[in-house]
């Protein structure tokens, strides 16, 4: 036990000295913008998981090289305190506003009872809110205790964000590309952090090839949204967030703010981008481009985008949400019927893509109670389903779900052969034999199986802690919220803000944790404290 | 040279794609960005991230083609 104690301190003290170089690193933000009054909270944010990292990495430092079991540990753990770490920039720079000590010279609109800022950055002196927020944004949900983020101090919009973008590729994929350490070891957490691709036979190397292809697309992103015209901040921070398949928004209504027809176009190859996995984006930078369709996940990836966004348009056009009597695009005037087609294809486009790639940027503002429940319920089988494992969504994933649509006509289809008859079952261009088909289609099953579980548990939750019925939330609205959270999408059909019932936030907490991680490794983790415990034996 | 040896990028450009190119638009990108948010939104500017994206996507569609004509 004491053995097993070590590593996992050892592994969780590395993650918390690379979230101190992070929160650190974010310092030059403040001193860009000239926020001098957060500096402080900023610095003493970074020094804490600092001192706490490098003691039990010190400490523990000869522990042994994590195992299987350990692995998992050091994943649940490693994200549950980063996460925690995490929330106190939220916390402090929430507090330094609220006491206002003169030498800081806090701005007015932040220490004003009644004003928008005051009251947005007031809901993070509650520290359910600010680890809310910080779990939402390393687990790349997106669902924000802000009620205004536009009037957000800038330090901590770019923190957002950055957690986003970091947690989008993996705190563990972090650590390991800094703190490189050779060996089983790193393999071992690689994998804990629902990641299985590798794109050398050094995870070392595929971690630090995975930031590689990360950076570049979050340049060209930046650059892209920027040309769609938006501001250079704002680019930067949807970028960031965008590729990430994150969803936090540096404005008060997403995307929907800029009410731009180029900037939501232009953000869509973003989304689909980061819901690529990174062996195929590797593959493509070195000139196969075949890959986009030869490979099965990418595949379906456009697939799913293309089928989902015509049945939502189909839905959409059909309930006439998106009357519009005239839209000018690129010069072209549209009018009567071509244009509401036009409006309800770019947002049925928009949203689909910004749930099934789990991104969670918002176009259509009526998204709760506008849509109709078939609407909804086709949003969220695109937030359940997710797109390819491998990249930095969420969700069951694609791959999972054609294995078992797969593997259920394969038992099917095998009921018409004799006993003997030897059959192989084909997946991803590779012949699986019986015993490995098995173990596939077993873990297919058994992650959706517990994803489908958790929902129904956070859908039960949900439905006994806010209003229900004709002035309250419909099962379709609640089940829309779980399935956000839990696939770390982050749209919202207007359940989750800082006034929702704490019990709620604890179960989306869960939920956001479970499901970046995929489940599993969480409950290994709680049983693993369970027995430890004694609470059963 | 061996790109392990630049200081502060070298171990991460050592991860990429063995492409000059691609490189290259990974050192630029910072650049150009604090160039624009210095300079603001003038021609310049949109033709200096015009560049940059072409070049971006151009790359890769000219990677695609030569690497297809060399395997066929």
């Amino acid at each position: 036990m004491a053995n097993r104690l070590g590593t996992i301190a050892r592994d969780l003290g590395r993650m918390l000295e690379a979230l101190a170089g992070l929160i650190l690193v974010s310092v030059l933000i403040p001193l860009v913008w000239r926020e001098w009054w957060v500096v402080p909270g900023m610095v003493l944010s970074g020094i804490l998981p600092l001192l706490v990292g490098v003691g039990l990495s010190r400490t523990f430092q000869d522990a042994e090289d994590p195992g299987r079991l350990h692995g998992m540990m050091i994943a649940a753990s490693g994200w549950f305190f980063v996460a925690v770490f995490g929330s106190v920039p939220f916390l402090l720079i929430a507090w330094t506003a609220q006491l206002d000590p003169g030498v800081l010279n806090v701005p007015v609109r932040f220490t004003t009872t009644g004003t928008e800022a005051y009251s947005t950055l007031a809901a993070f002196q509650n520290p359910l809110n600010g680890f809310f927020e910080s779990m939402s944004g390393f687990t790349g949900t997106g669902l924000t205790m802000s009620v205004h983020e536009d009037v957000l101090p800038h330090t901590l919009q770019w923190w957002r964000s950055f957690i986003e973008w970091v947690g989008g590729v993996g705190v563990i994929v972090l650590t390991t590309a800094i703190l490189a350490r050779p060996g089983s070891g790193s393999l071992t957490l690689y994998e804990s952090e629902a990641r299985s691709e590798k794109i050398h036979p050094s995870i070392v190397s595929t971690v630090r090839t995975i930031w590689w292809i990360f950076l570049l697309f979050t340049f060209f992103s930046i650059l892209v949204l920027w040309l769609a015209g938006m501001p250079m901040w704002d680019a930067i921070n949807h970028a960031m967030t965008g590729l990430a398949t994150g969803g936090f928004s540096i404005t008060d209504n997403s995307i929907a703010t800029y009410d731009s027809v180029a900037i939501d176009f232009a953000l869509i190859p973003i989304m689909i981008l980061g819901s690529i996995a990174f062996p195929i984006h590797y593959l493509i930078l070195r000139g196969d481009l075949r890959n986009l369709y030869r490979d099965l996940q990418t595949r379906w990836g456009f697939i799913f985008f293309g089928l989902g966004t015509l049945i939502l348009t189909a839905l959409l056009f059909d309930q006439g949400f998106y009357q519009t009597e005239a839209i000018v695009v690129a010069g072209i005037v549209l009018q009567g019927q071509a244009a509401t087609l036009f409006q309800t294809f770019r947002f049925a486009l928009f949203q689909f893509v910004s749930a099934a790639s789990c991104t969670g940027f918002q176009t259509a503002g009526s998204l709760g109670p506008g849509w109709s429940p078939q609407a909804q319920l086709t949003v969220t089988f695109g937030m359940v389903v997710g797109a390819a494992a491998g990249s930095t969504v969420g969700g069951i994933k694609l791959i999972r779900l054609l294995t078992l649509a797969k593997g259920t006509l394969f038992r099917i289809r095998g009921v018409f052969y004799p006993a003997s008859a030897v059959r192989t079952f084909r997946l991803n261009g590779r012949a699986l034999s019986t015993e490995e088909a098995a173990q596939e289609f077993e873990e297919a099953a058994i992650i959706t199986f517990l994803w489908v579980l958790f929902l129904g548990l956070g859908a039960f939750v949900l439905m006994l802690s806010v209003p229900m019925g004709p002035d309250g939330f419909t099962l379709e609205n609640v089940l829309f919220e779980v399935a956000s959270a839990q696939g770390n999408v982050g749209l919202s059909s207007g359940i989750t803000g800082p006034g929702m019932p704490t019990i709620t936030k604890v179960m989306f907490l869960f939920n956001m944790w479970i499901g970046r991680l995929e489940i599993i490794p969480v409950l290994v983790l709680l049983r693993s404290i369970f027995v430890s415990m004694e609470v059963y034996e | 040279m061996h790109l392990e040896k630049i200081p502060f990028v070298g171990t991460l450009l050592a991860a990429g794609a063995d492409d000059t190119v691609f490189d290259i638009l990974l050192l630029l990108g910072p650049l150009v960005i604090v160039l624009i948010t210095i300079l603001g939104r003038t021609s310049l500017t949109v033709l200096l991230a015009v560049a940059y994206t072409s070049v971006f996507v151009g790359y890769i569609a000219y990677k695609s083609m030569a690497t297809t004509e060399s395997k066929t």
